[in-house]
């Protein structure tokens, strides 16, 4: 495993893995997944399309049995078909699934009943989700009527239903429209800090934007974890990009020449307006590369010192 | 009182079983897949052993029905012990060697009360349930009149001597088959013993001293039955003998269990299960109603009950408006109550078969079609509450509408021909719906077998008419719920002799219970 860090001792983590592993006959879905997930965090976990995410999420809610390994919830093994556990997490499927004659109201009663919460505290956990989620107005309609982004924010609602001190929630804004995504990670965002949030996607910028922690997962192996800005600033790349006014266009073949004959720069490239240049001594870089575009005449739109996208970062990784 | 107590130790017999094992699960966080194995062991083994104890009466090996050269006692008793000793704890080897990763001991006592609990359900209570209603109506007749030969007059006195000294004599079947299943417990652990998790040779040698050392202890326990029961001693002492031979192996047990303690599991609260079951039941109680389930029902059997006196009345008229048809109908005798009860008996067993397969075959199938289930399950839902919710409610829904087909029919015949004698109609119709059970649970069982609800009706369709075939063959008709509805037209014709089968009662309660297991244990190891 590159770059793998184990967050926080297992004593305290709200997910661990033991070598959990799942085989589909010859196929390794996961293989050996030690993780560790800190208690509050949210948590990507992100993987490309079979990669065995879904696999990893069914085995920690106890729906898919592991061919080895354990994983806990909270302390509570919940790998081991033992449905006490199954009060520690709330799970969304990737595509959940209701009862179409059922209404919100009487889907959500129906789990609360399972959880054995009381009359009344049935009653304002089923308001108070329902307000988050945004379906207090069609709490007596039909749930099969629903639309796809009312499905989802039904099945975020079920999840939370109980309060539990962990989410697993698998792809919840894959099949949502752009304003749905919206809603729905802004959800997500609201509970940081109140509730471990594991979340699996191919989305990245939906993981970029409301994960505090990353974990990549390549061919059923876990390739990498670790804190999401740690990741970012490990895998920054020295580069500035200069942008221009267009009457700067074409920029001054003296000043590239310039630009390239300084011992500090290591690879000059442009598109258009933007002028990209990779450096090996930030320091220098910092001091001179203005002065020098000043020097030539140059009007700066924008001067930015790079910072590499998650994308670019799991596209290095899971290669 | 005589009959309580028979009822109370039948009822045992059969529900203790999956009692303890219920309890064990819930202590040692155990899977049913061991008791259903013990279960399938126990009629694998039975499978062999009947017919080689055939065979070797057959041969003379062992005494046979009207021999006159019966081999000695002590060869009987040798020869039995040693087939079933052979049969049975080859048969639990074979199922341990299969269930590679149970080898704790608590799975060994598991899968012997599932071995045991099935002996004790089949030979224990439906025996019983066969024998006591075949004895009771001859209490208080004279048994010189009937058509027996001396030797079996003999016997019949000795076991209505017995049947009816006390009630509490009915609590000596229950006696005997709590020690057999204790030695079963025993027996299963003994064999667990031989499959060592390595497999040096030393290791494969002790394994074969284990097996061969519960073939010989079960081998001497049942010849030493065989020969005590032959010297007809007191009922009592003879289950007091056969205790003595549980107490080395009990002690063992025990020195076993202390020495290593298996780690015991904090279950949540049985209160707790029962919420969840009760939860559960209400969600499909709902299901059915807003899925207008019930309605379907209660319109089918409400019908079907309704139009039965109807067209048993109108049926020579009918025939008669059909053209040519009239000298037909001249033919046809008069309709009566008989007829009517023949026309709903008849409609009861087609529609209410078709309906319990085609309403129930998506019950579990469909959910994890759908993926309802698989949400549902991530909850604290034990699996066991998912699929008996199922069960019970469509249970309450078809007794519902059988209440509604017997109210329309009875009703109708009261109108069209004379009064009806509810009894009569309320005892046929309690026998058609505890005909039509094994076929909701049969139905169950595929539902929870298939993958998608077209596999899941192939499998209740196909689990329904082996059901019918095997009910058929004139062997096992009398113990299989077929027999109920033999019955039913039995009363409704009024035809005599009014006969109690017992032994179908109890048979199909047990094929219901086994059906449920299976469904359980097969369910609990699903992925969803």
């Amino acid at each position: 495993m590159e770059d793998a860090v184990l967050m926080s001792p297992p004593a305290e983590a709200a997910i661990r893995c033991e070598g959990l592993t799942r085989y589909f006959g010859e196929v390794k879905a996961v293989e050996e997944l030690e993780l560790s997930v800190p208690r509050g965090s949210i948590f990507g976990f992100l993987g490309r399309n079979g990669a065995g995410k879904t696999t990893t999420i069914r085995m920690l809610a106890g729906l898919a049995h592991p061919t080895r390994g354990k994983a806990w919830i909270c302390g509570i093994e919940t790998t081991n078909a033992d449905s006490s556990a199954r009060r520690t997490f709330g799970y969304l499927p990737q595509s959940p699934a209701f009862y179409s004659w059922m209404t919100p109201l009487e889907y959500l009663t129906y789990c609360g009943r399972l959880f054995g919460l009381s009359a009344s505290e049935l009653r304002q956990s089923i308001s108070q989700t329902l307000e988050l989620v945004g379906l207090e107005t069609a709490s007596r309609r039909r749930i099969g009527g629903f639309s796809g982004g009312m499905i989802q924010r039904m099945g975020i609602a079920q999840a939370l239903l109980h309060n539990p001190p962990v989410l697993l929630l698998d792809e919840p804004t894959s099949s949502l429209d752009p304003a749905g995504r919206y809603e729905v990670l802004e959800l997500i965002s609201r509970l940081r800090g109140r509730v471990t949030v594991f979340l699996s996607s191919h989305i990245l910028a939906d993981i970029e934007r409301v994960c505090d922690h990353v974990a990549i997962i390549r061919a059923g192996r876990l390739v990498l974890v670790s804190e999401r800005d740690d990741l970012l600033s490990r895998y920054a790349v020295s580069a500035v990009e200069i942008e221009v006014e267009p009457e700067n266009h074409p920029l001054p073949e003296r000043f590239l020449a310039a630009l390239r004959s300084q011992p500090w720069v290591a690879e000059v490239s442009q598109d258009q307006l933007v002028l990209r240049v990779a450096v090996s001594d930030q320091e220098a870089a910092r001091r001179q590369l203005l002065p020098l575009a000043l020097e030539f005449g140059l009007i700066i739109r924008r001067y930015e010192w790079v910072r590499p996208t998650l994308e670019e970062i799991f596209l290095k990784v899971s290669a | 009182m005589l009959i309580s107590a028979y009822l109370l130790s039948i009822g045992l017999m059969i529900s203790l079983p999956p009692i303890l094992a219920a309890s064990l699960r819930r202590r040692f966080r155990l899977p049913w897949l061991l008791f259903c194995a013990g279960m399938l062991t126990f009629a694998a083994s039975q499978a062999v052993h009947l017919p080689l104890n055939e065979r070797l009466a057959e041969w003379g090996i062992l005494p046979g029905a009207g021999r006159l050269d019966n081999p000695p006692l002590w060869q009987t008793a040798l020869v039995a012990g040693l087939t079933a000793g052979l049969c049975e704890e080859l048969a639990r080897a074979a199922g341990f060697a299969l269930l590679r990763r149970y080898r704790a001991l608590e799975h060994g006592v598991m899968l012997g009360l599932g071995h045991g609990g099935l002996e004790a359900m089949v030979f224990g209570g439906v025996m019983v349930a066969a024998t006591f209603s075949a004895l009771l109506p001859l209490s208080g007749s004279d048994l010189q009149a009937l058509p027996l030969l001396p030797e079996q007059r003999q016997t019949l006195e000795l076991q209505l001597n017995t049947l009816l000294a006390s009630p509490w004599n009915a609590m000596l079947p229950l006696l005997e088959r709590l020690i057999a299943l204790g030695l079963q417990v025993i027996f299963s652990v003994i064999v667990l013993q031989a499959f060592s998790p390595t497999g040096s040779k030393y290791n494969r040698l002790r394994g074969a001293g284990y097996i061969l050392l519960a073939i010989l202890y079960h081998t001497t326990v049942d010849a030493a039955a065989v020969w005590l029961l032959a010297k007809n001693l007191n009922p009592w002492l003879l289950e007091g003998a056969f205790a003595l031979c549980l107490l080395p192996g009990a002690a063992w047990l025990f020195w076993r269990f202390t020495s290593s303690p298996p780690a015991i599991h904090s279950a949540a609260p049985l209160a707790q299960e029962w919420a969840v079951f009760l939860a559960a039941l209400r969600k499909e109680f709902l299901q059915q109603w807003r899925t207008r389930r019930i309605l379907v029902v209660a319109a089918v059997f409400g019908l079907f009950g309704m139009a039965s006196p109807l067209m048993a009345y109108f049926t020579p008229q009918l025939l008669g408006l059909i053209p040519g048809g009239e000298q037909f109908a001249s033919l046809v005798p008069p309709p009566s109550v008989a007829d009517a009860f023949a026309q709903y008996h008849k409609n009861i067993t087609q529609f209410g078969f078709l309906l319990a397969v085609l309403l129930g075959m998506n019950a579990v199938a469909g959910e994890k079609e759908s993926g309802t289930a698989a949400l549902i399950l991530s909850k604290p839902m034990n699996r066991w509450a998912f699929i008996v919710s199922k069960f019970v409610t469509q249970a309450s829904v078809y007794l519902g509408g059988l209440l509604l087909a017997m109210i329309g029919a009875g009703s109708y015949t009261a109108v069209l021909f004379e009064a009806s004698d509810w009894n009569v109609w309320l005892s046929a119709s309690a026998l058609l719906y505890l005909w039509l059970l094994p076929f909701v649970a049969i139905t169950l069982l595929g539902s929870v077998i298939g993958a998608t609800t077209s596999v899941a009706a192939g499998a209740a369709l196909a689990g329904s008419v082996a059901l019918l075939l095997i009910g058929s063959l004139p062997a096992a008709s009398s113990f299989f719920p077929g027999a109920l509805s033999g019955w039913a037209a039995q009363l409704g014709a009024g035809t005599p002799p009014q006969v109690w089968n017992g032994g179908a009662l109890a048979a199909t309660l047990v094929l219901c219970l086994v059906c449920l297991l299976f469904a359980i244990a097969i369910f609990e190891q699903q992925e969803v």
